[in-house]
C-alpha cells in the first residue's frame, strides 16, 4: 500500500524528499481522550533539480504547506529523509543546521504577519546577515539598498528608514523576499506568496522570482492553489491530494493535458479568464462524497466520480505515464487516450451566456 | 426603471490627516436579476459602496453628494429607523470574511431564525424553522447539521450559511463582498456557481465586489471597473474584459495569469495609487499610465461611451 517515489529521473538534484511523512495528532477532550491521527504527508518522494521552478499545487489541507514547513526545517518529518545535495538534513543541528538555513530561506503567506511592525525595514532586510554573520557589518546598509532595488523597491533609499505599517501589502511581501534572499540562498520556498494580497500586485511578485532565479541562479519551490499562477511561474508542478502525490510533470503539460481526475477537478474549479470559447470540463469530482475506501485503497476514491468500487477502493494505484516526463497515480491513467479525453466543451462560461 | 440607480456618489470618511475622498462621482444602475461586478485594488472604494448601499458606513464616513435609489426610493436620505426597515428585507449582504460573520455562540439555526424573526414578528416558531430548513435545502447545507455551532461547520459551509441567511427575506438586491476570498479553489467554485443559479432563480440583483477579476468575468453580466475612488470603466463584462479601453482595466487584464490560451509575459501595474485626502486635480491614474500625456495631470478626464453601454472615464480612448 505504500506509495512508491515516482519514476522521474531528474538531471542535477538540488533537492530530494524520501518517503517524508508528516502526522500531527489533534488534542481531543481533557482527558486526552478522542484524539486523532491526521496524516498530513503520506510517503512524499520527490526530487527538485538544480534550477527550477517548481510548483506545488494542492487545495487547502492537502499538505502542500506541511512540504513547505518540512523543507526549510521548521519541523522535522515522523518518518523519511531530505536530502539537500545528497546530504542528509532531516535531523541536522547546531552549526550545520546554521548553515542550511543561510542556505535554504522561505517566504511566508501573509506579509501582514510576517515583518516585525517595530523594526524598520533596513533592519529587517539586514537581520538575517547579522544572524548569519555574513561580510562586515559596515557594508550591510549597501547590500540592505542592493536588494530592495532588486525586488523593485526602489529609490531603495526612499524605503529603508520606513515600517511596515507605511507600505502596501506589495510592497511589505517585496520586503519579506528581500530578507530572505539577502543571504543568497540556494534554495527559497515561496508559500503562497501572493495569496493575501490583491490580484494586481501578483504579477510582481512573479517577476520578481522569476528574477530571483535568473539573476542568483536560486532554485524556487513555490507553493499555490492557483494552477493559473502555476502555469506562469513553474516549470514542473506536483499535485497533492490529502497528503499525497498524484500527478507530477512539466506544468504546460499537466494543465493542457491532466490525466489524474484531482488534477482536472482543480482545473474545472479555476476561473476560466481570458478566454470566451467552449472550454472543456472534466467534470471527475463527486458533488457528495462517497464513503471512504478501506486504508488501502486510492486516497481520492471518496471523491472521484471515475472511480471504480472493486479496483480504487482497495488496491493503491501506482504511478502510470501520462505523458513525457509527466506521471499520474491513478489506476486509469493513460497517455492520451481513454481516461483524460474532457467531456464536450460547455458553452461560453462567462456572465452574459 | 432599473432596481437600483446610484447617481453622482461620493462617500468621504474624517479621518486624523483630513477628509479622506473615498467614493468620488461614482454612477451605475442594475435591472433586477442582473448582476453587476465592481473591481479594483484594495482602497479603491468598492467595499466602501457595498457598506453605503447597505446604510452601514462606519461613524467616521458620511454621504458627502449622490443618489442611491432602490425601486425609486433615495437610501441615502432614509433615516436610521426606515434604513433598518429597508436593510435584510430589500438590501441584504454577504460578508468578506465569512468565519467571522456569525455568531460563534449561537447555534446557526438560531442565527437564522433570528434575522427572519426581526422582520417578520408576526411567524411562529415553527413557521420559522421550517423556513430556515428550506433555506439549507436551498443552499445545499444537511440538514442534520441545522443546530450546529459555527465552528462545527467547515469554511465552504459557513460561506453557504452566510449565503442562506442573506436569501432569507428573499431581497430585491444581494451584495457580495469578496464571498470566496478565504475559500479554496475547488469550494470557490462550488460556491460562485450556486450564487449565480440562485440569482436566476430568484431574479434577484446581485452586485459582486472582488479583487479577482477571474472571478468577476465568471459570474457577472457588467462589470464597473474602479480606481481610487472613481468609476474609470464600465460596460458588459464582454467589452471591458474582452476589449478593455482604459489603460488601467488594460493594465488589470495583463497582470493576470491565464489557466489556457498563449502564455504571455504579465506586466506588472508600476507604482502605487494616490493618497485620497486632498483633490486630485487630473486624472488619478496618470502616474502610472502609459499614456499619460502633460494635460491630463491638470484636468479631470471625461466619460466617453465607446460602443453602445461601454463606457470609459480617460480623454485618450
Amino acid at each position: 500500500m505504500s506509495p512508491q517515489p515516482p519514476p522521474i529521473n531528474v538531471t542535477d538534484p538540488i533537492l530530494a524528499l524520501e518517503r517524508v511523512s508528516r502526522i500531527y495528532f489533534t488534542k481531543g477532550n481533557i482527558f486526552g481522550r478522542g484524539g486523532q491521527r491526521v496524516v498530513a504527508l503520506n510517503q512524499l518522494s520527490l526530487t527538485i533539480g538544480r534550477g527550477e521552478v517548481f510548483g506545488l499545487v494542492g487545495e487547502s489541507g492537502s499538505g502542500k504547506t506541511t512540504a513547505g514547513r518540512l523543507i526549510v526545517r521548521l519541523e522535522e518529518p515522523d518518518e523519511g529523509t531530505i536530502r539537500l545535495e545528497g546530504k542528509d538534513i532531516t535531523h541536522l543541528k547546531g552549526r550545520q543546521m546554521r548553515d542550511y538555513r543561510r542556505r535554504v530561506q522561505m517566504v511566508f503567506q501573509d506579509p501582514y504577519q510576517s515583518l516585525n511592525p517595530q523594526v524598520s525595514i533596513a533592519d529587517s532586510v539586514a537581520e538575517p546577515l547579522i544572524t548569519n554573520r555574513i561580510g562586515d557589518p559596515r557594508d550591510y546598509l549597501q547590500r540592505v539598498l542592493e536588494v530592495l532595488n532588486t525586488v523593485g523597491l526602489s529609490p531603495a533609499e526612499d524605503f529603508v528608514y520606513r515600517f511596515p505599517h507605511q507600505l502596501s501589502g506589495g510592497q511589505r511581501q517585496r520586503v519579506a523576499i528581500a530578507r530572505a534572499i539577502v543571504v543568497q540562498p540556494g534554495l527559497l520556498v515561496a508559500d503562497e506568496p501572493t495569496s493575501m494580497l490583491d490580484a494586481s500586485y501578483s504579477a510582481q511578485i512573479f517577476d520578481i522570482l522569476l528574477g530571483v532565479r535568473g539573476q542568483m541562479g536560486a532554485t524556487i519551490i513555490f507553493i499555490t492553489h492557483s494552477l493559473a499562477a502555476a502555469r506562469y511561474l513553474c516549470d514542473r508542478i506536483a499535485v497533492i491530494y490529502h497528503g499525497h502525490l498524484m500527478e507530477i510533470g512539466p506544468a504546460a503539460s499537466v494543465i493542457a493535458n491532466p490525466k489524474h481526475p484531482y488534477t482536472q477537478a482543480l482545473i474545472d474549479a479555476t476561473p476560466k479568464f481570458g478566454r470566451c470559447e467552449a472550454v472543456p470540463v472534466y467534470g471527475t469530482l463527486l458533488s457528495a462524497p462517497r464513503e471512504a475506501a478501506d486504508l488501502a485503497g486510492c486516497p481520492f476514491f471518496p471523491r472521484c466520480r471515475r472511480a471504480e468500487r472493486l479496483l480504487c477502493s482497495r488496491s493503491y494505484p501506482d504511478w502510470h505515464p501520462a505523458g513525457p516526463e509527466q506521471v499520474a497515480l491513478c489506476h486509469f491513467a493513460q497517455p492520451d487516450h481513454g481516461a483524460g479525453a474532457p467531456a464536450p466543451g460547455e458553452a461560453c462560461r462567462l456572465g452574459g451566456a | 426603471m432599473p432596481l437600483l440607480c446610484v447617481e453622482n456618489l461620493c462617500i468621504g470618511y474624517h479621518t486624523k490627516k483630513g477628509l479622506l475622498k473615498a467614493v468620488e462621482g461614482v454612477s451605475f444602475s442594475l435591472e433586477a436579476g442582473s448582476s453587476l461586478g465592481l473591481v479594483g485594488e484594495s482602497g479603491c472604494g468598492k467595499t466602501t459602496i457595498g457598506m453605503a448601499l447597505m446604510g452601514l458606513l462606519p461613524p467616521n464616513g458620511a454621504i458627502s453628494e449622490g443618489r442611491i435609489l432602490l425601486d425609486g426610493v433615495d437610501l441615502a436620505q432614509l433615516s436610521e429607523e426606515e434604513l433598518r426597515q429597508v436593510r435584510w428585507r430589500d438590501v441584504a449582504m454577504i460578508f468578506q470574511a465569512a468565519m467571522n460573520a456569525l455568531n460563534p455562540v449561537q447555534r446557526v439555526s438560531w442565527q437564522m431564525t433570528e434575522a427572519i424573526s426581526t422582520h417578520r414578528p408576526e411567524l411562529s416558531k415553527d413557521e420559522l424553522l421550517r423556513q430556515v430548513e428550506g433555506l439549507f435545502q436551498l443552499v445545499g447545507l444537511p440538514l442534520a447539521r441545522l443546530h450546529d455551532f459555527p465552528h462545527q461547520y467547515s469554511g465552504g459551509m459557513k460561506q453557504r450559511a452566510i449565503i442562506a441567511m442573506a436569501l432569507a427575506l428573499n431581497p430585491k438586491l444581494i451584495i457580495a463582498d469578496e464571498p470566496t476570498t478565504a475559500l479554496d479553489v475547488v469550494v470557490q467554485d462550488q460556491i460562485l456557481k450556486e450564487t449565480k443559479a440562485l440569482q436566476e432563480q430568484f431574479n434577484m440583483g446581485i452586485i459582486f465586489i472582488s479583487h479577482d477579476i477571474s472571478i468577476v468575468a465568471e459570474v457577472c453580466h457588467h462589470i464597473g471597473v474602479m480606481y481610487a475612488g472613481q468609476l474609470v470603466e464600465s460596460g458588459s463584462t464582454d467589452q471591458v474584459f474582452y476589449a478593455p479601453r482604459h489603460p488601467y482595466t488594460q493594465a488589470l487584464v495583463n497582470s493576470f495569469p491565464t489557466l489556457t490560451g498563449e502564455k504571455k509575459k504579465l506586466t506588472p501595474i508600476p507604482g502605487e495609487p494616490p493618497n485620497l485626502i486632498g483633490t486630485i486635480p487630473g486624472c488619478r491614474f496618470c502616474d502610472r499610465c502609459p499614456r499619460s500625456e502633460a494635460f491630463c495631470k491638470l484636468e479631470p478626464p471625461q466619460w466617453q461611451e465607446v460602443e453602445a453601454g461601454h463606457r470609459v472615464l480617460c480623454d485618450h480612448c
